[in-house]
């Protein structure tokens, strides 16, 4: 996947981290939507037997998003890190935040309850494979 | 793509009885769900057995997935109304108007969501699979096939206080354990050796075995040692079981517990 100028169009500045830098801990609170421009970055989770990669995201992925998009609480659902050095761009949340706002209602339903799932999925796939360790 | 609203189906509210069914398996549907009212259950069909997946609650929403993936094929879940309930129906083509219209980013966004979730679930299926096969394998006894089980189950962590005794035993026997993990297929254990009545666990060895995984939910088993581990000091003894027997309607509790 590449980012396109559609995208690009939405970045108001661009961060770069080092290998194994934490850019979104899970539990915390924020509303920074990124999308990756070079680089991977991983996800995961908190268990009973410490953070657990559920998934690797790559050039043009968005993270970030879920908490703007879940509705009811804006907290980390999983933290972020960087696997090697990571550039990413930093998306114009407010603007984002306005034009999902606008969208009719059945719609932010529709797509809100998908990442309440997604989440929900995450942390079941979590669970299992601390269960299968 | 008609501009024409009169042409979408409007929306329409409709009531079930506890127990009605919503959505079969199996069946033709495009429809997208609205839970008003009331709670639904997901249950997926397996061996003959339907087992409940999911509790859906007031404001959540049923067939989101099949919308945004295009799919237009048979629904892979029933759905049954565990209350009385009210669903608010719509029909996919008055959502794709305004899905379309989406700016690109946040459709893009939901792709992303979409492709995500589609692989954690390829994920949990593939783990209880493996743990599955990791069952049958360890497997020595018979009277429980865990082939004939739902394939979508998997161990959970728990902290539940059981007592258990040796099935030659006398019936008044109670010995303390506490239940760290359990599955379909079985379940482990940490026992105090203070608490062991002249009784050393072994291999091979069967239990009987009672939990409560509700406080008024008390559940029997017998379950076959597996392996055993003492810690360093001696004191505590991790065990390893596989369920030899379970009534029907016990194992239907403790799947409801396993994926609640």
């Amino acid at each position: 996947m590449t980012v396109d100028s559609k995208v690009i169009g939405y970045m108001v500045s661009e961060e770069r981290f080092p290998d194994k830098a934490v850019i979104i801990k899970e539990g915390s609170i924020g509303d920074w939507v990124y999308v990756i421009l070079e680089g991977r970055v991983k996800i995961k989770k908190q268990t009973s037997r410490g953070l657990l990669t559920v998934d690797t995201l790559s050039e043009g992925n968005f993270i970030g998003e879920m908490a703007m998009l879940k509705q009811s609480n804006s907290k980390r659902s999983a933290s972020a890190v960087a696997d090697g050095p990571v550039v990413l761009g930093v998306l114009d949340s407010v603007r984002l935040l306005q034009e999902w706002e606008a969208q009719p209602v059945r719609i932010k339903k529709l797509i809100s309850n998908l990442i309440q799932n997604l989440e929900k999925t995450t942390k079941k796939a979590a669970d299992m494979i601390v269960a299968s360790k | 793509m008609t501009k024409n609203k009169e042409k979408i189906p409007p929306v329409v509210k409709l009531n079930y009885f506890k127990g009605d069914l919503i959505i079969k398996s199996g069946d033709y549907g495009i429809s997208i769900y609205e839970v008003i009212s009331g709670k639904v259950g997901i249950f997926v069909e397996s061996g003959g057995a339907e087992t409940r997946v999911a509790i859906l609650d007031p404001g959540m929403i049923l067939g989101e997935m099949a919308f945004l993936s295009g799919n237009t094929g048979t629904r892979s879940a029933s759905a049954r109304a565990l209350e009385d309930c009210c669903l608010e129906v719509w029909h996919p083509a008055m959502l794709l108007n305004d899905y379309k219209q989406m700016p690109d980013l946040l459709r893009r966004i939901a792709g992303q969501a979409l492709k995500l979730i589609t692989r954690m679930n390829k994920m949990v299926v593939e783990l209880s699979l493996k743990q599955e096969e990791e069952l049958v394998d360890g497997q020595t006894h018979g009277g429980y096939d865990p082939q004939e089980e739902n394939r979508k189950f998997y161990r959970k962590s728990v902290s539940l206080e059981c007592v258990f005794r040796p099935v030659n035993s006398p019936k008044d026997l109670k010995l303390p354990g506490r239940i760290r993990d359990i599955s379909k297929g079985g379940l482990g254990m940490t026992v105090k050796t203070s608490g062991l009545i002249n009784y050393t666990p072994d291999f091979g060895d069967e239990l009987f075995i009672s939990i409560y995984l509700m406080p008024d939910q008390k559940m029997n088993m017998t379950a076959k040692i597996l392996w055993l581990k003492k810690d360093k000091t001696e004191s505590t003894i991790s065990l390893g079981t596989v369920f030899t027997h379970m009534e029907p309607d016990d194992r239907k509790r403790l799947g409801f517990f396993l994926m609640a």
